[in-house]
This record gives structure tokens, sequence and C-alpha cells, in this order.
């Protein structure tokens, strides 16, 4: 008996230990692009957060095949988790246990930062350069993707704008039109409401679509910067920028800016609200044109729908051609198995996507390609993708990829209760800022 | 006694499920407790930490605390839903002649439907906008007022999830409770029935009574159920609108996977672990010292 006891403690050792080892695994150098040696074809992951038929994975899973038609052995293997929560779950996992594929999507987001700082991605911005694409990109597809100090370490697929959809023959109802400032927006919300229209339709589900408003003041009283210091607690609610969009936030909720009970209702939800006419607005991105600005779109409404860009504020200090333009969650590349074939393979993909992006109907990061208008496209379509050639420099960043999760988390939950008007406007800017200062330093070193 | 060649078959066919329990569920607990002390992203160095953790939990986070309060609640509407209405069902099928069958299938109907679609369906219950059943049905037997956005609104939420947790699984208890009801001997009853005792006394005075050790049963798991209840809330409303559904096991599970606080989502893990054993040894004492009294 005593035998057997000795033999279970001597295997359970021997297992700890295993998964000691298992846990190391020095980098490689982050910033050597062009690795030398043999190209070795073989199955290569890369571990995203796209929809499962969207054309960025259709795309990839071509151009890898005829990749593979030139080089037998090599295969891409694409894991998609479109859900953005679950993904970045199974990324910090694998992160956690050192097991990171070849290829993996992340927003920059402090954690990712950390994963730079600690070498295990590659330099985006000397990979695109050493792959001659860098300067096809459009500047604002690669900043969305930079950390705070302009470092780039993640590889943009997309190029989306932002706008405010909305339904002409609802604003005429109830006697408004396209609001000249954001501070008018309350006022048509009341109006709106009393014609027995939902003024917004909002995705509450998700979190993000109301965090997106939360940016919007602050970007056009003080500019980008203001989240970035936000974030590091270097500015607070308290001030100006701050408490203006503390108070928006309260009256857009006081005018019963959004459907009942936004916050159990989900992207389709929202969506549905808008494209059957009982909602009269919608803020959402370039990647719903095919359903937006195509004969996909509902006939009753599709005549009446036009768009409309972030509108700016009494003395705002970005203009109205700058925006919430995001290039969507980008690409990073792990340094630890980075090689001559994934950099090979790179090379091949990164030339061809442009083009075949483009022939989708998508905007494309770069500007070397021309995107195709779909046969079934509205003119709205046009006027959707002419708005990106005359885009400004600076961009609205979405705030969930700029503060730290758990301030994120807090002010999403916040959010929704000042809107619902569970808290007061000072509540929520005690709450948010004692938040900021608990949680920013472990993160903002 | 056994003998020495039976006690070693005894031990040779016992340790290897000992082993399989010591390796999925003691070993994840231990890791917990080891983790609760240390400060870790994940990625990281660790950082030992002490009992920091645990300060900050009791003292400092007023959403620990909240989200306690909350279990606490929800286990509550899901343990009245459970087992009070698996007694009742189990009672009154014990007395019903026929479609017994029928009636115990469609009961157990909800334990099979997988979560999800059991929180898209009660998402689309609640809902006003386009209005829900329920909604719907307030309106049609004229309580009009009472319609409201009960997944948004603070004050109904947490009852609105626990509900669909708690309906999910009357069926599985009432089946557990109605087969101990159907093997109270007979005889029994009947002598009870001649000496004049009612119904009540004799639910109450029999039928309970022999049912009791199953009863225990029943509670605990439907405890360490509740007290573990994560989906259903977690799908539903995320915890929310603000903190007013978030469980201790959504917020641990957002603290280490959200956050990336691994050490102090271990800390609050360890707290749900004596949670469980502290409810369990409750109701033992409680349940034995009423059999004793």
């Amino acid at each position: 008996m005593k035998k057997l006891f000795r033999a279970a403690a001597v295997a359970a050792a021997a297992a700890l230990a295993l998964t000691a080892c298992g846990g190391g695994g020095a980098a490689t150098d982050p910033s050597n692009v062009s690795p030398t040696g043999e190209i070795k074809p073989r199955e290569i992951s890369w571990l995203l957060s796209r929809p499962a038929d969207g054309a960025v994975i259709n795309i990839m899973k071509k151009l890898a095949d005829d990749y593979a038609t030139d080089h037998p052995g090599f295969a891409l293997n694409l894991i998609t988790t479109p859900d953005r929560p679950s993904y970045i779950q199974k990324l910090e996992t694998l992160a956690a246990a050192n097991k990171l594929p070849e290829l993996f999507d992340t927003d920059a987001t402090p954690f990712a930062q950390e994963l730079a700082k600690q070498g295990k991605m590659v330099e985006a911005d000397k990979l695109l350069k050493s792959l001659d694409v860098y300067d096809d990109y459009r500047p604002g597809a690669l900043d969305y993707q930079r950390f705070d100090d302009g470092s780039l370490y993640m590889i943009p697929f997309q190029f989306e704008l932002e706008f405010i959809w909305y339904n002409k023959a609802l604003f005429e109802k109830a006697g408004v039109s396209v609001p000249k400032s954001l501070d008018d927006i309350p006022a048509m919300c009341t109006a709106l409401r009393n014609a027995g229209i939902t003024p917004i339709a909002i995705d509450g589900q998700d979190q993000w679509p109301l965090e997106r408003y939360v940016a919007y003041q602050p970007f056009r009283e003080a500019g980008p910067d203001f989240v970035q210091k936000l974030k590091k607690g270097e500015a607070s609610f308290t001030d100006d920028a701050g408490q203006k969009t503390v108070k928006w936030m309260a009256d857009l909720g006081k005018a019963k800016c959004f459907q009942d009970g936004f916050s159990a209702q989900g992207y389709s939800d929202a969506q549905n609200q808008f494209t059957s006419g009982q909602a009269a607005m919608y803020n959402i991105g370039t990647w719903e044109l095919p359903s937006l600005a195509t004969d996909k779109l509902n006939s009753e409404v599709r005549n009446d729908t036009d768009f409309f860009t972030l509108p700016t504020t009494e003395g705002s200090v970005t203009s109205a051609n700058e925006f919430v333009s995001p290039s969507g969650i980008g690409m990073a590349v792990n340094s630890k198995t980075y090689d001559p074939l994934v950099s090979d393979f790179l090379k091949f993909a990164l030339n061809k996507y442009p083009a075949e992006y483009a022939a989708t109907g998508a905007l494309s990061p770069t500007t070397n390609v021309q995107t195709a208008i779909p046969g079934n496209a509205t003119p709205l379509y046009k006027k959707a993708l002419e708005t990106a050639n005359t885009l400004g420099d600076k961009q609205a960043m979405p705030w969930d990829t700029q503060l730290d999760p758990t301030t994120n988390g807090r002010l999403q939950q916040e959010l929704v209760l000042l809107v619902q008007g569970n808290i007061t406007p000072e509540q929520f800017t005690k709450t948010m800022d004692d938040a900021i200062k608990q949680n920013a330093p472990k993160f903002f070193k | 006694m056994l003998p020495n060649r039976s006690r070693t078959s005894v031990l040779v066919f016992l340790l290897p499920p000992l082993l399989l329990y010591c390796a999925a569920v003691l070993f994840p607990i231990l890791q917990s407790l080891f983790l609760s002390f240390f400060s870790w992203n994940g990625i990281s160095e660790m950082e030992f930490v002490g009992l920091a953790n645990y300060v900050r939990m009791l003292t400092a986070d007023d959403i620990f605390w909240r989200s306690f309060f909350n279990a606490l609640l929800y286990l509550a509407i899901c343990l009245v839903l459970q087992l009070g209405g698996a007694l009742v069902v189990a009672s009154l099928l014990t007395s019903l002649r026929r479609g017994r069958e029928l009636i115990k299938t469609l009961y157990l109907l909800p334990a099979v439907i997988s979560t999800v679609a059991i929180a898209f369906l009660f998402i689309r219950i609640y809902s006003i906008d386009p209005v829900g059943l329920l909604n719907q049905l307030l309106h049609w037997v004229g309580l009009g007022s009472l319609e409201r956005a009960w997944l948004s609104d603070v004050n109904t939420v947490l009852a609105a999830v626990s509900a669909p947790e708690g309906w999910r699984f009357t069926g599985l208890y009432m089946l557990i409770i109605y087969a101990a009801l159907i093997a109270v001997p007979k005889e029994l009853e009947e002598a009870a029935v001649l000496d004049g005792a009612s119904k009540w006394t004799l639910f109450t005075k029999i039928r309970f009574p022999y049912i009791r050790p199953v009863w225990i049963t029943t509670t605990i798991m439907a405890t360490t159920y509740g007290l573990r209840g994560f989906d259903i809330p977690y799908l539903m409303t995320n915890g929310g609108p603000g903190q007013s559904s978030e469980l201790l096991t959504t917020y641990m599970y957002k603290t280490a996977f959200t956050s990336t606080d691994f050490g102090y989502a271990s800390t609050i893990s360890v707290f749900i672990v004596i949670e469980c054993l502290v409810a369990v040894g409750l109701i033992l004492f409680m349940l034995k010292r009423k059999a004793d009294s």
C-alpha cells in the first residue's frame, strides 16, 4: 500500500513539474521582421473574432488555398469566435497559458499592450514596411490600431465609418431636422417621442453601442486626447468635458431617446426597429451598408433612409469630418512562432487582400484600390463610401478599446443606470472617477 | 473488519474514482486557494500579496457585497420555485388518477431544453418593445399598469432572471419528490385516515416525515445549484442594468476573464466554495435538529 502511495506522489510531482515547464518558452526578437532560412510549409492558425461567413474570412481562406497550391503542406486554420466577450476570454486564457497561435486578433487594449511589452507580438509597422505595403494603408486605419505611444502591433483588415442613420419621413412627421449640434439631440428626442416615434434604436445588450455616445461630447469638446488622459487618471469626469458628457447622457435618458427596455435588446432587435420604420435614428457603421444601402432594406423605408455624420458642438475642437472611423479588430503576429513561412504567407496575402476585399463592396484599409459598388446598391452606398475621402486627421476612439477592462465594465454598467435615471449625474461622476483611480494604475504603469 | 485481500480490492476499486475526484474537484479548489494570495493578470509575473485580496473583497468592494446579497435573493427565489413548486406538484400528482405520465413529462421538459434557448425564450417573454408574452397577459387581464421592461427595471430584473432558473428545474425535483411520496407505505396512510386524520395532518405527520431524507438531499442539491447559478443571468442581462442582477458567479467570471484579475477572481471563488459548504452545513444542522425534536 505504501508503495502505491509513493508511486502516486511521484506521479503527481512529475505532473506538476511538467505543467510548470509548459509555461516557459522564450519569445524571439519582435523587431526581427525578416527571418532568414528555408520556407517550410505547415499548418498555421489564426484565432480571430470576425463573422464566420464575412468577407475577411472568405478572402483569407481563398488566399490561403492559392498559397497552398504553390506550397504543398501549407494550411491556414481559421478559428473564429465572433462573440467578442467570449473571444477575449479565449485569447486571454491562451495568452496566460503561453499558447497563442501564429496569428491572433486583438484591439489596441491595455492587455494587448502588455503582450507587446513582453515581446510577444511582432512590430507591425516594421513588418508592413518590410513587405513594402506600409504606405498603401490609410493613416487613419493604422492610427486606430496604435497604442498611445504610437507603436503599432496590429494589422487592420477593414476600414469603417460610423454614421447616424435616420428616417426622413419620421423626422418630418415630428417636425425635426438633422441636428446641427450634439446638444440639439435631447430636444429632438422629446419632439419625436411626442409624435409617438422611438427616437433612437440601440443595441443595449452588447453595451458598446451606448458607450459610443459617452465618447462624443468629449471628442468635440476636448479632442481625442481626453480619453487617453481620462483612462490614466490624468483627466476626470469632473472636468468640463467629462461633466458635459455626463449631463448630456442624463439628458438623453430624460428625453427618452432610446427605445423602452433598450438594455435587454440585442443587435438585430435594434436594427429591426430602424429598418421597420419604428425608430427614427440608428447609429451604426459602414459594415451594415449591405443591409442599409441596398435593395435588401425594407422597401417601405428605403427611400426615406439617409445618414448624417457625428454633429459638432459650439466651440468644438474637432471638425465635422472627424468622427468614429475604426479599422476593426486588428491582427497581431505572434513573435514566438514567426518564421520564414509566416512571413512569406503574410507577404503573399497582404499584397492580394485589398483588391479582393474592395471587390466585395467594402472599404479597404488601404488606398490603392477602388471599392466596387454592388449592383443592388441605393445611392446612399456611394455617398457613404465617398465620405471616406474627405475624412479629417483626428478620429474618435471607441472608449471600450481605451479604458482598462475593469473600469470599462463599470462604465458600461453605470451608463445604463445613468440613462435610465436610476442614478444621478453626481453619483455617476463619483463612481467612475473612483473606479479609474482604483483600476488604472495597474494597467498604465 | 474486512479480510486483508478484500481490503486491497476495495482500495483498488476506490482509488481511480478518488484520484479522478482529486484531480477534477480538489485540485482546482486548492489551486484557487493558492492563486487567491497573488495578484496576477495571466501574462505578467505573479506577485504575492498575502491577504490583500481578501481584505479588498470584504471591506472595499461594493460590487462584491451587492452581488452577494443578489445571489442570496436569487437562491431564495429559486428554492421557493423549485422545492415549493416541486412539492405542490408532486403531492397533487399522487392524487391524480390519469395523465400522470403526461404531466410528469411536461414538467420535466424545461430541464432538457438548453440554457441558451431558455434565456432567449425568456428575453422575449419579458420584452416590452415589441410586447412580450408577460406584458401582453398583464394587459389582457387588465393589469396594464404593471407592464414594464422587466429586464431593464432595476427593481424587477433580479426576480426576472431567477424565475427561469427556478421554473427550469421544478420538474426535476418534482420527479424526485414524487418518487419518494409514492414510496410512503399505503397502510400507514390508511391507518391515519381511519383514525380521522385530515389531509393536512396526513401530509405533515406521515408523508413529510417519511420523505425527509429525500427532502434533505433535494434541498442540498437545489441550494448548491442555486449558489452556483450563472448561465441564465449571464445570458439574459450580463448582470445589468448596473449591478442589479450581478451574482457572485457572474462577478467572479468578469473579474477573471474581463478584468484579467485572476488572483482576485480566485479569492471570490474561494468565498463561493466556503459559502456552499456553510449553506450545506446549515441545512443539515437545521433539518437534523428538527428531526431530533
